[in-house]
Protein backbone atom coordinates (compact mmCIF):
# COMPACT_ATOMS: atom_id res chain seq x y z
CA UNK A 1 0.00 0.00 0.00
CA UNK A 2 1.50 3.08 -1.17
CA UNK A 3 0.43 6.62 1.21
CA UNK A 4 1.93 9.59 1.79
CA UNK A 5 2.47 9.81 5.78
CA UNK A 6 5.71 10.23 7.24
CA UNK A 7 7.50 12.13 3.98
CA UNK A 8 9.04 14.90 6.12
CA UNK A 9 10.63 11.77 8.27
CA UNK A 10 11.85 9.92 4.83
CA UNK A 11 13.44 12.87 3.92
CA UNK A 12 14.73 13.80 7.66
CA UNK A 13 16.35 10.17 7.78
CA UNK A 14 17.92 10.50 4.30
CA UNK A 15 19.37 13.87 5.70
CA UNK A 16 20.71 12.70 8.62
CA UNK A 17 22.27 9.49 7.15
CA UNK A 18 24.17 11.48 4.35
CA UNK A 19 25.53 14.02 7.14
CA UNK A 20 26.53 11.45 9.46
CA UNK A 21 28.27 9.73 6.23
CA UNK A 22 30.18 12.69 5.22
CA UNK A 23 30.90 13.67 8.89
CA UNK A 24 32.60 9.97 9.22
CA UNK A 25 34.37 10.34 5.79
CA UNK A 26 36.06 13.70 7.05
CA UNK A 27 36.84 12.61 10.65
CA UNK A 28 39.07 9.50 8.76
CA UNK A 29 40.30 11.82 7.13
CA UNK A 30 41.58 14.68 9.59
CA UNK A 31 43.82 11.77 11.34
CA UNK A 32 46.20 11.10 8.78
CA UNK A 33 49.68 10.08 10.76
CA UNK A 34 52.82 12.17 9.34
CA UNK A 35 55.81 9.49 8.28
CA UNK A 36 59.00 9.88 8.79
CA UNK A 37 59.01 10.64 4.67
CA UNK A 38 56.46 13.65 4.93
CA UNK A 39 58.92 15.56 6.59
CA UNK A 40 59.11 18.52 3.48
CA UNK A 41 58.51 21.25 6.40
CA UNK A 42 61.43 20.46 7.59
CA UNK A 43 63.49 19.22 4.90
CA UNK A 44 62.78 22.87 3.45
CA UNK A 45 63.82 25.22 6.13
CA UNK A 46 67.02 23.37 6.49
CA UNK A 47 68.01 23.85 3.01
CA UNK A 48 66.81 27.42 3.98
CA UNK A 49 69.18 27.93 6.56
CA UNK A 50 72.12 26.06 5.09
CA UNK A 51 71.81 28.03 1.75
CA UNK A 52 71.60 31.46 3.73
CA UNK A 53 74.64 30.16 6.17
CA UNK A 54 76.70 29.36 2.73
CA UNK A 55 75.51 32.67 0.89
CA UNK A 56 76.94 34.37 3.85
CA UNK A 57 79.94 33.48 3.88
CA UNK A 58 80.39 34.14 0.34
CA UNK A 59 79.64 38.05 0.34
CA UNK A 60 82.58 39.60 -0.25
CA UNK A 61 84.43 41.05 3.19
CA UNK A 62 85.09 44.64 1.68
CA UNK A 63 84.11 46.66 -1.01
CA UNK A 64 87.34 46.81 -3.29
CA UNK A 65 86.73 45.55 -6.38
CA UNK A 66 89.57 42.33 -4.89
CA UNK A 67 87.41 41.87 -1.88
CA UNK A 68 87.13 38.54 -1.60
CA UNK A 69 84.65 36.79 0.31
CA UNK A 70 85.04 34.38 3.20
CA UNK A 71 84.53 31.04 1.27
CA UNK A 72 86.92 32.60 -2.01
CA UNK A 73 89.63 32.53 0.37
CA UNK A 74 88.65 29.19 2.55
CA UNK A 75 88.60 27.05 -0.96
CA UNK A 76 91.81 29.19 -2.33
CA UNK A 77 93.95 28.33 0.65
CA UNK A 78 92.26 25.35 1.40
CA UNK A 79 91.37 26.42 5.08
CA UNK A 80 89.27 23.73 6.16
CA UNK A 81 89.13 25.08 9.80
CA UNK A 82 88.33 28.09 9.08
CA UNK A 83 85.23 26.88 6.57
CA UNK A 84 84.26 24.70 9.46
CA UNK A 85 84.08 26.81 12.35
CA UNK A 86 82.55 29.93 10.32
CA UNK A 87 79.86 27.32 8.29
CA UNK A 88 78.90 25.87 12.12
CA UNK A 89 78.81 29.68 13.48
CA UNK A 90 76.26 31.10 10.76
CA UNK A 91 74.08 27.78 10.95
CA UNK A 92 73.91 27.20 14.71
CA UNK A 93 73.71 30.26 16.15
CA UNK A 94 70.57 31.65 17.63
CA UNK A 95 69.42 34.60 19.11
CA UNK A 96 68.75 33.67 22.40
CA UNK A 97 69.27 30.17 23.76
CA UNK A 98 71.04 26.99 23.14
CA UNK A 99 72.85 26.62 19.90
CA UNK A 100 70.95 24.55 17.11
CA UNK A 101 72.88 21.49 16.77
CA UNK A 102 73.29 21.01 12.13
CA UNK A 103 76.17 19.03 11.05
CA UNK A 104 77.84 19.10 7.61
CA UNK A 105 79.69 17.13 5.30
CA UNK A 106 81.25 19.29 2.54
CA UNK A 107 82.67 18.99 -0.64
CA UNK A 108 83.64 20.41 -3.95
CA UNK A 109 83.51 20.04 -7.67
CA UNK A 110 85.77 21.25 -10.10
CA UNK A 111 86.20 21.11 -13.55
CA UNK A 112 89.84 19.89 -15.23
CA UNK A 113 90.35 22.25 -18.37
CA UNK A 114 92.17 20.15 -20.12
CA UNK A 115 90.78 16.77 -19.93
CA UNK A 116 86.98 18.37 -19.15
CA UNK A 117 86.16 16.05 -16.54
CA UNK A 118 84.20 16.56 -13.58
CA UNK A 119 85.92 16.39 -10.17
CA UNK A 120 85.15 15.65 -6.49
CA UNK A 121 87.24 16.99 -3.49
CA UNK A 122 86.10 15.92 -0.16
CA UNK A 123 86.28 19.36 1.61
CA UNK A 124 85.68 18.82 5.58
CA UNK A 125 83.02 17.62 7.49
CA UNK A 126 81.63 18.32 11.68
CA UNK A 127 80.57 14.77 11.72
CA UNK A 128 81.09 11.69 9.39
CA UNK A 129 78.10 10.95 7.55
CA UNK A 130 76.86 7.50 8.48
CA UNK A 131 74.36 7.51 5.64
CA UNK A 132 71.54 7.37 8.16
CA UNK A 133 70.84 10.98 8.38
CA UNK A 134 68.24 13.12 6.76
CA UNK A 135 70.92 15.64 5.27
CA UNK A 136 69.81 18.06 2.42
CA UNK A 137 71.95 18.80 -0.14
CA UNK A 138 72.91 22.94 -0.59
CA UNK A 139 75.03 23.91 -3.16
CA UNK A 140 76.92 27.70 -3.99
CA UNK A 141 79.33 28.95 -6.93
CA UNK A 142 82.42 30.13 -5.65
CA UNK A 143 84.87 31.82 -8.07
CA UNK A 144 88.32 31.70 -7.24
CA UNK A 145 91.78 32.60 -8.63
CA UNK A 146 93.98 29.54 -8.24
CA UNK A 147 96.66 31.13 -9.93
CA UNK A 148 99.16 30.45 -6.83
CA UNK A 149 98.21 26.67 -6.99
CA UNK A 150 97.22 26.97 -3.12
CA UNK A 151 94.29 24.28 -3.69
CA UNK A 152 94.91 20.69 -3.59
CA UNK A 153 97.11 18.98 -6.43
CA UNK A 154 95.27 18.10 -9.45
CA UNK A 155 92.95 21.88 -9.59
CA UNK A 156 93.80 23.68 -12.52
CA UNK A 157 96.20 26.41 -11.37
CA UNK A 158 93.81 29.85 -13.17
CA UNK A 159 90.65 31.35 -12.22
CA UNK A 160 87.58 29.11 -12.03
CA UNK A 161 84.45 28.05 -10.70
CA UNK A 162 83.67 25.67 -8.50
CA UNK A 163 80.68 24.42 -7.05
CA UNK A 164 80.89 23.85 -3.76
CA UNK A 165 78.16 21.29 -2.04
CA UNK A 166 77.36 20.49 1.60
CA UNK A 167 75.12 17.83 3.15
CA UNK A 168 73.14 19.37 6.41
CA UNK A 169 71.40 17.37 8.89
CA UNK A 170 70.25 17.94 12.53
CA UNK A 171 71.67 15.87 14.53
CA UNK B 1 1.84 5.54 13.31
CA UNK B 2 2.96 9.57 12.65
CA UNK B 3 0.79 11.67 10.69
CA UNK B 4 2.48 14.73 8.42
CA UNK B 5 1.86 17.45 10.11
CA UNK B 6 3.85 21.09 9.87
CA UNK B 7 4.62 21.59 13.80
CA UNK B 8 8.45 22.18 14.75
CA UNK B 9 9.55 23.19 11.10
CA UNK B 10 11.65 26.25 12.39
CA UNK B 11 13.80 23.53 14.90
CA UNK B 12 13.89 20.97 11.88
CA UNK B 13 15.09 23.52 9.27
CA UNK B 14 17.73 25.21 12.40
CA UNK B 15 18.92 21.66 12.39
CA UNK B 16 19.89 21.64 9.10
CA UNK B 17 22.12 24.83 8.83
CA UNK B 18 23.77 24.27 11.96
CA UNK B 19 24.82 20.90 10.92
CA UNK B 20 26.14 21.94 7.50
CA UNK B 21 27.99 24.61 9.03
CA UNK B 22 29.64 21.81 10.67
CA UNK B 23 30.59 19.96 8.06
CA UNK B 24 32.40 22.92 6.31
CA UNK B 25 33.92 23.90 9.77
CA UNK B 26 35.42 19.95 9.17
CA UNK B 27 36.64 20.48 5.74
CA UNK B 28 38.69 23.49 6.87
CA UNK B 29 39.83 21.74 9.43
CA UNK B 30 40.85 18.82 7.39
CA UNK B 31 42.29 21.35 5.02
CA UNK B 32 44.67 22.48 7.32
CA UNK B 33 46.82 19.88 7.71
CA UNK B 34 48.00 19.51 4.30
CA UNK B 35 48.62 22.81 3.27
CA UNK B 36 52.15 22.64 4.69
CA UNK B 37 53.62 20.23 3.48
CA UNK B 38 51.91 21.37 -0.04
CA UNK B 39 53.70 24.62 0.48
CA UNK B 40 56.97 23.00 1.57
CA UNK B 41 57.29 20.61 -1.38
CA UNK B 42 56.57 23.33 -3.64
CA UNK B 43 59.32 25.48 -2.61
CA UNK B 44 62.07 22.83 -2.57
CA UNK B 45 61.14 21.64 -5.95
CA UNK B 46 61.10 24.96 -7.35
CA UNK B 47 65.04 25.99 -7.92
CA UNK B 48 64.90 29.68 -6.86
CA UNK B 49 68.18 29.24 -4.75
CA UNK B 50 69.97 28.27 -8.02
CA UNK B 51 69.20 30.39 -9.80
CA UNK B 52 69.76 33.51 -7.86
CA UNK B 53 73.08 31.52 -7.06
CA UNK B 54 73.86 31.22 -10.76
CA UNK B 55 73.01 34.78 -11.41
CA UNK B 56 75.24 36.26 -9.37
CA UNK B 57 78.06 34.22 -10.35
CA UNK B 58 77.10 35.30 -13.99
CA UNK B 59 77.28 38.91 -12.35
CA UNK B 60 80.81 38.40 -11.28
CA UNK B 61 82.46 36.17 -13.76
CA UNK B 62 81.07 39.33 -16.38
CA UNK B 63 84.32 41.52 -14.85
CA UNK B 64 86.67 38.94 -15.89
CA UNK B 65 88.99 38.58 -18.91
CA UNK B 66 87.95 36.67 -22.05
CA UNK B 67 90.04 33.85 -21.74
CA UNK B 68 89.17 33.35 -18.38
CA UNK B 69 85.79 34.18 -18.84
CA UNK B 70 85.47 31.15 -21.57
CA UNK B 71 86.92 28.90 -18.98
CA UNK B 72 85.11 29.77 -15.87
CA UNK B 73 81.39 29.55 -18.42
CA UNK B 74 82.64 25.80 -19.44
CA UNK B 75 83.04 25.33 -15.41
CA UNK B 76 79.64 26.61 -14.66
CA UNK B 77 77.73 24.79 -17.95
CA UNK B 78 79.26 21.48 -16.86
CA UNK B 79 79.47 21.35 -13.01
CA UNK B 80 75.67 22.15 -13.91
CA UNK B 81 74.78 19.56 -15.99
CA UNK B 82 76.64 16.86 -14.07
CA UNK B 83 75.51 18.18 -10.69
CA UNK B 84 72.16 19.78 -11.11
CA UNK B 85 71.05 18.19 -13.92
CA UNK B 86 70.64 21.69 -15.22
CA UNK B 87 71.73 23.49 -18.43
CA UNK B 88 72.99 26.75 -17.51
CA UNK B 89 74.54 28.87 -20.29
CA UNK B 90 75.01 32.58 -20.35
CA UNK B 91 76.46 35.25 -23.09
CA UNK B 92 78.23 38.50 -22.10
CA UNK B 93 78.50 40.87 -24.91
CA UNK B 94 79.80 44.86 -25.40
CA UNK B 95 76.57 46.19 -25.69
CA UNK B 96 75.47 48.16 -28.54
CA UNK B 97 76.84 51.47 -29.51
CA UNK B 98 74.87 54.69 -28.05
CA UNK B 99 73.89 52.32 -25.24
CA UNK B 100 74.06 54.11 -21.52
CA UNK B 101 75.22 50.30 -21.02
CA UNK B 102 78.48 48.75 -20.79
CA UNK B 103 77.60 44.94 -21.51
CA UNK B 104 74.57 43.03 -22.51
CA UNK B 105 74.54 39.66 -20.32
CA UNK B 106 72.26 36.99 -21.34
CA UNK B 107 71.20 33.78 -19.18
CA UNK B 108 69.85 30.67 -20.25
CA UNK B 109 68.85 28.18 -17.21
CA UNK B 110 66.72 25.05 -17.59
CA UNK B 111 66.47 21.65 -15.40
CA UNK B 112 64.18 20.53 -16.84
CA UNK B 113 61.03 21.92 -14.93
CA UNK B 114 61.45 24.82 -14.92
CA UNK B 115 63.04 27.43 -17.50
CA UNK B 116 65.00 30.75 -16.97
CA UNK B 117 65.40 33.22 -19.26
CA UNK B 118 67.11 36.55 -18.50
CA UNK B 119 68.36 39.77 -20.91
CA UNK B 120 70.63 42.47 -18.63
CA UNK B 121 72.50 45.59 -19.30
CA UNK B 122 74.61 46.89 -16.99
Amino acid sequence: MVNTDGQLFTIEGVAAGLIMLMTAYIIVGTTSLYTPGDSHISDMQLEQMGTDALRMMNIPNSSATSGESTLQKVIKNNDTSQFSQTFLSFANKRTGGIDDNLQFSADYYYRNNLANSVNRIHFTESRIPTGGEHAMRVTQWVQVDNSAGTMPAGVDTRVQAVLVEVLVWRD
Amino acid sequence: MARLNDDAQWIVLMGFIVSFALFFLAIVISQSTVVGQTTAEAVLEFPKNDIVNVRSEVFSASALSSDNLTRVKNDISSLSLSRKNAIVSFRISEAPLGSPYNKTIEIHYNNGVTAYDETTSH
